[in-house]
């Protein structure tokens, strides 16, 4: 699962953690994995992973950011869907805020609701 | 323990799931112990009967189903109890072809959790059909919502279920948590003093609970990817005293008096994918 070479580790995502990564608190497993590690640099090897959600690529991101003084984090075989939610996630990092949407709708009673059942 | 006849739904819609649960919970407190009567039932859909199986582990009540006639169902879909075990998991979706049975996610399961969950995930995937560029669309709710409740629910345990309706060419997925609700969190983590429909609304804003300003969008991202991306899809929202619910074609905020949901419900129905999609530009 963790392969070794003299300056730097491969970390299959897909086997540690899963093929689909979803939560932001699954990240936390893999910054204890690497924090063990004892090269500079470390490749996180995506083959295998389908999807990745915009909360994990966030945690991702932050987690590279925080560990960047000490490890060279690079992200490897990402599949277009990866790529691109990482690439969406780092974008929005830079734009100070992205605006938020609009929300104002009609608020209705309960019987309202249930009487659109038999229309 | 006070006896609760779930009712049969008028219909096979979304809000008519919704009537019936908003009556079989109906002037009850939100930890009581109850009885749940199923024997009017003839079918069931995931808004149903996955809030019932939440609060029946969440409060150690109990359910009749033996003169029911979908016991053989509920039992396939392991309800109420459900299953947290990787391997089980992998048994049923091997033998059942249209849901996937009721799966318990717990926090501190860590990489297993996620695994079990990646397995929900790529088993709805497969019953559409595998349709190019629908993974994104199925596994974006899924992985959004279902996270939302570990960061924001203060509950380690959360619910989820889907069925998939061959002859009506819809999927139906229920995400379920008993933990703190929204109006809650916003108080806890903000100092916000909000209502139910308030709080409901600073959600679909994408106002987070949390600080960053970076957060907040996993919820009303998934409901444009369902509504819109996934053309026809329907939306579901209930937090305490109220809820969203939302088409492709409108969105209403209702009120439900003398009811109250300790957490959060999610329920949603996507039509089968017939061709490519592309959920970026709802990403941007």
């Amino acid at each position: 699962m963790i392969h070794t070479e003299k300056s730097h580790k491969n970390l299959i995502i897909s086997r540690l953690l899963a093929p689909i990564l979803s939560s932001r608190d699954i990240v936390d497993i893999l910054e204890k994995i690497i924090k063990k590690t004892n090269t500079k640099s470390v490749d996180l090897d995506f083959s295998g992973v389908k999807f990745i959600s915009r909360s994990a690529a966030h945690a991702l991101l932050l987690m590279k950011e925080r560990l960047q003084a000490k490890r060279d984090i690079s992200f490897i075989n990402t599949n277009k869907d990866v790529t691109n939610m990482l690439r969406i996630v780092a974008a929005n990092r830079v734009v100070s805020e992205k605006q938020k949407p609009e929300f104002n709708i009609e608020k209705i009673s309960v019987n309202s609701l249930f009487k659109e059942i038999l229309v | 323990m006070e006896k609760k006849i779930v009712p049969k739904p008028k219909n096979d819609s979304l809000i008519a799931q919704l009537e019936s649960l908003y009556k079989t919970f109906i002037n009850t407190s939100p930890k009581e112990n109850l009885n749940f009567d199923l024997s009017s039932l003839e079918w069931v859909c995931p808004l149903l009967i996955l809030p019932v199986s939440a609060y029946i582990n969440n409060t150690k009540s109990s359910c009749e189903t033996n003169n029911s006639s979908i016991e053989s169902y509920l039992k396939r879909i392991e309800f109420p109890k459900g299953i947290d075990s990787i391997s089980l998991f992998q048994q049923r979706i091997q033998k059942y072809k249209s849901f996937v049975p009721i799966s318990v996610l717990k926090k501190e399961a860590g990489a297993s959790r996620e695994k079990l969950e990646a397995l929900f995930s790529e088993k709805i995937y497969q019953i559409l059909g595998n349709v190019s560029g629908a993974q994104g669309a199925v596994c974006y709710p899924i992985a959004e919502l279902v996270t939302n409740i570990f960061e924001h629910s203060k509950k380690d345990i959360g619910f989820i279920f889907g069925q998939f309706y061959p002859h009506k060419n819809y999927l139906d997925v229920c995400i379920v948590d008993c933990g703190r609700g929204f109006a809650t969190a916003y108080k806890e983590e903000k100092g916000l003093k909000l209502t139910d429909i308030n709080a409901i609304s600073e959600v679909m804003r994408g106002n987070s609970v949390k600080p960053d300003k970076e957060r907040g969008y996993g919820i009303w991202t998934s409901k444009r990817i369902i509504c819109d991306a996934l053309k026809g899809g329907g939306f579901i929202l209930i937090s305490g005293s109220a809820g969203l619910v939302a088409t492709t074609k409108e969105e209403k905020l209702v009120s439900f008096p003398n009811f109250y949901w300790q957490g959060v419900i999610v329920a949603y129905r996507i039509p089968k994918p017939s061709g490519l999609l592309d959920i970026s530009p709802f990403l941007e």
